[in-house]
């Protein structure tokens, strides 16, 4: 049985992710590295509304949980844990983060917190948005550079030592494409504000 | 009552190292000790909220819910944010 | 290329002769410099059948491409040597200026070897490599030695030993630019069984740096990050590393009476707060350190650097002493004989418990601030109670038959932070390369500080990640070589690109992680070598048995078994914390096993 307080943790996080419009009911995903074991939520739970039962604990490498849990999500998440420093990942559909990925090759914040945190997301492409492991890879070679990341008209995948963490960067990515969004309402000339700004995109 | 003991630049917000504070719970203690010393409330509190990295103990285990209830005899140790800015 | 001199000086000091060649540059490229550099070279160059106080160990000086960029705290530089005190690998590292200018002699490498047959000490000046006579400096105390042989901080620096290192004491370490110091694992000892005095250094070359604009971008926002950080624009500069003794004895870890409670009824006396309102002087910096965590502090009897942290638990808490004028004033002396604060702090308190359980026949006990600086002279000198005390507390406690009171890992004195209030933090001293240390990794960040987010200290699943993590990032940041301080403000990913701007070769954030496991997987493989085994990850007795019976920490033991292995397990090593073959190629080590 999972820990009380891991359970806690995914099901707060689940629940933010959903009330901030950031998945819908049944999309998007959270797992954790605990040493050479994984946390994952369960194919078919519903991340605004976990339940004990809908993680699975599972080995690193292999899965072998007992659960028939489809390796399409499992797929992506190990291969970030094998291939980069993570300990946490957070994976949803962020609506304009997703948006924009399908006009830009990468996400340059213009809102404060966002260039102070996150300076560029990158934009990768794989059509098959079940998790293949050209997919997988492609992830988490990109992973290996930034900490949050878009797959275009897909969603993002951040990471981080804690779910906490990896939350941050996706919601914070989140806020300042929302942001930029409204820029593009208001349509006016913008006044920089930030030093070197136009080294932003070369992060 | 409980005892607020107070570190590091907090010290100078509040012209003392230890307080007697009312409260039933952690959250209840802060809202008095920050009424008592608006300068101090500033420094610890973000409108409502605890700011970020400020540490807080209750009988020196680390306070995770400011709903926690705290006893006569219980110390609660509060320390200025000295760990990062925002996430790393 | 850039950011790398790609010149190796290499020192003979029986022959009193030098060559240089070309640095190996894929070998730079794996390693990059500083700790990575040195360890590769140590594994070529000292094998298991040297004694590190014979003419056959080497001192292995590296710096960084980083090192003098001018990049935040690029200032720091490495000693790299097989350590008297454990018989492991051992780097230790400095600030200062030190470094800065020695790379600025237009090497990335200093391999000194063997022995001269009277006292010497070398000047490396403006491309000059010169061997003179320091049978007239021999004896010297610090200040007086690095003043004599014309420190200024910005143009010519002086690294020495002191008697310490004369007279080969275990604990002594390296000292540059006055105060800063290699100091563990007894550096300081090989120099001086090598009868080197000092070496001095002058010189004239920059750095290159392949893209400055890429390069000024992460000066700018590293400035940014330092500025907005409370814990580098606040906390250090105004109380100084000191800050953590009233939060560690809050929490019930700090050790204290030879680790035989785990909070202090005088930390307070002890603390930043005490030292910031009464003693300190003002705050220093480094080279190129916008923080200047380092305090100036006087006393009626002294004014110098320090104290740090560690050094003010070590003959406070750890000794029983809340006298913090005294423990200044040990500080102090401890700086100008050339010893390790922590290792000496520790082993005059491990000499305080056997003297008061009547094993060892002294005046030493707990609380005796009068006692510290007499101990601390004898230990240099070998004299009376200091022929006991120099090698260590390992060696102290088995000669009076209770090893088990020396409160070290692998023969390395640990630090403040106790394990009982701290699971994660014993596995980072249990499974230390260099001994029980508390740089190689940090647990403090997310056992205690809520950074980047608490978690819970006593809990002993999963942490292995966390403490694997932190050990394979400190090993990179220790081979750029950046303070980690600098750390506490801006991410890995920031110094993953300025190393990129400054050398040219990119580097991923993952692959300069990698780095620092590669590292640490060679320093893994170099004390195999030697001889040590799954058996030596551990922890004093007391730690792993004794629970404190009061404070926070009440009840709890280190619990270390199964975190160690979880952590065999996730490293990729066998259940022997052997490197398996497939972690060893995925590193690129395969040839080395």
């Amino acid at each position: 049985m999972i820990d009380q307080r891991i359970y806690e943790m995914f099901r707060e996080i689940g629940e933010d992710l959903y009330t901030a419009q950031m998945i819908s009911s049944h999309g998007g995903n959270l797992s954790i590295r605990l040493g050479d074991r994984v946390i994952i939520k369960r194919r078919g739970a519903q991340l605004g509304r976990l339940k004990p039962h809908d993680l699975i604990e599972t080995r690193l490498d292999k899965n072998d949980s007992g659960v028939a849990l489809a390796s399409t999500e499992l797929l992506v998440h190990r291969a970030i844990y094998m291939n980069t420093p993570a300990l946490a990942v957070c994976h949803c559909h962020p609506r304009i983060a997703v948006a924009f990925s399908l006009s830009r090759d990468e996400l340059v914040p213009v809102d404060n917190e966002g260039s102070y945190l996150l300076k560029k997301i990158p934009v990768v492409t794989e059509e098959f948005a079940s998790g293949t492991p050209q997919m997988a890879n492609k992830v988490a070679e990109a992973l290996k550079n930034y900490k949050v990341i878009m797959l275009r008209g897909h969603g993002s995948f951040a990471t981080g030592q804690t779910l906490d963490e990896a939350f941050l960067w996706s919601s914070c990515l989140e806020e300042s494409c929302q942001i930029e969004l409204a820029t593009k309402i208001i349509n006016e000339p913008f006044i920089e504000y930030r030093g070197m700004s136009d080294s932003y995109k070369k992060f | 009552m409980p005892t607020v003991k107070l570190f590091a630049s907090l010290r100078k917000f509040a012209g003392t190292k230890e307080l007697s504070i009312i409260g039933a719970t952690v959250g209840g203690v802060l809202l008095e000790l920050t009424r008592q010393n608006p300068l101090l409330g500033t420094a610890i509190l973000d409108g409502g909220n605890l700011r970020p990295h400020v540490v807080i103990t209750l009988n020196g285990r680390n306070v995770i819910d400011l709903n926690d209830s705290v006893n006569e005899q219980d110390v609660i140790a509060i320390f200025p944010p000295i760990a990062g800015g925002q996430g790393e | 290329m850039s950011g790398w001199s790609e010149k190796v000086l290499e020192i003979d000091l029986g022959t009193q002769t030098y060559k240089t060649y070309p640095l190996n540059m894929e070998m730079a490229r794996l390693f990059i410099g500083g700790r990575g550099l040195g360890a590769r070279l140590l594994w070529e160059l000292v094998g298991p059948e040297v004694d590190p106080l014979s003419p056959e160990n080497v001192l292995i000086f590296t710096n960084g491409p980083l090192t003098g960029t001018g990049y935040q705290t690029s200032n720091r530089f490495s000693v790299t040597t097989k350590s008297p005190l454990t018989g492991t690998v051992l780097d230790a590292n400095s600030g200062g200026f030190w470094g800065m200018q020695f790379k600025k002699t237009g090497y990335d490498v200093m391999i000194v070897r063997g022995k001269s047959e009277k006292p010497v000490w070398i000047e490396i000046k403006n491309g000059a490599i010169a061997f003179h006579d320091a049978s007239e400096l021999w004896g010297m105390r610090v200040f007086a030695l690095t003043e004599k042989l014309g420190q200024d901080n910005n143009r010519r620096n002086v690294l020495c030993i002191g008697p310490a290192g004369e007279n080969l004491s275990r604990m002594a370490a390296i000292m540059n630019d006055r105060e800063r110091a290699l100091a563990r694992g007894g550096p300081g000892a090989v120099m001086g069984s090598k009868n080197l005095k000092a070496i001095v250094v002058e010189g004239r070359e920059r750095p290159v740096i392949e893209d400055t604009d890429r390069f000024k971008f992460m000066l700018y926002e590293t400035r940014k990050l330092l500025a907005a950080s409370p814990l580098t624009s606040q906390a250090l500069p105004e109380f100084g590393t000191a800050v953590l003794m009233n939060i560690m004895n809050n929490v019930g870890a700090l050790a204290t009476r030879n680790h035989q409670q785990t909070q202090f009824e005088g930390a307070e006396s002890i603390s930043g707060e005490e030292l910031a309102e009464k003693y300190l002087v003002k705050n220093s910096a480094c080279w190129a350190c916008p923080i200047g965590c380092t305090r100036i502090s006087k006393t009626e009897k002294v004014e110098g650097e320090g104290p740090e942290f560690e050094s003010a638990w070590a003959f406070g808490a750890q000794c029983g002493i809340d006298d913090l004028p005294a423990i200044i004033e040990a500080n102090t002396l401890c700086n100008d004989l050339g010893l390790d604060t922590i290792s000496v702090g520790s082993t005059i308190a491990c000499a305080m418990e056997l003297s008061e359980k009547g094993y060892l026949d002294s005046d030493l006990r707990f609380g005796r601030a009068d006692m510290l600086a007499p101990a601390i002279e004898a230990t240099a000198h070998r004299r009376d109670i200091g022929a006991d005390l120099a090698d260590g507390s390992l060696r102290l406690a088995a000669k009076y038959h209770h090893p088990e009171l020396s409160m070290s890992a692998k023969g390395m004195e640990m630090p403040a932070y106790d394990p009982r209030g701290l699971q994660g933090q014993g596995l980072l001293y249990a499974t230390s390369n260099r001994g029980g240390c508390h740089m190689r990794g940090n647990m403090i960040g997310l056992e205690v500080l809520g950074l980047p987010k608490l978690v819970d200290r006593f809990q002993v699943q999963g942490k292995s990640a966390f403490v694997i993590l932190s050990q394979n990032s400190n090993a990179a940041i220790d081979s750029l070589v950046i303070c980690k301080f600098t750390n506490m403000g801006v991410g890995d990913e920031y110094f993953a690109r300025v190393l990129s701007a400054v050398t040219g070769v990119q580097y991923a954030t993952t692959e300069m992680i990698k780095v620092g496991e590669r590292v640490w997987n060679l320093e893994r493989l170099y004390n195999n070598r030697e001889g040590f085994t799954a058996k030596d990850d551990t922890l004093p007795p007391r730690l792993l048995n004794e629970a404190p019976v009061d404070g926070p920490s009440q009840g709890w033991v280190s619990n270390l078994a199964p975190m160690l292995k979880e952590y065999y397990r996730t490293r990729g090593w066998d259940e022997n914390g052997v490197p398996t073959r497939k972690k060893l190629v995925e590193l690129g080590l395969a040839d080395l096993a």
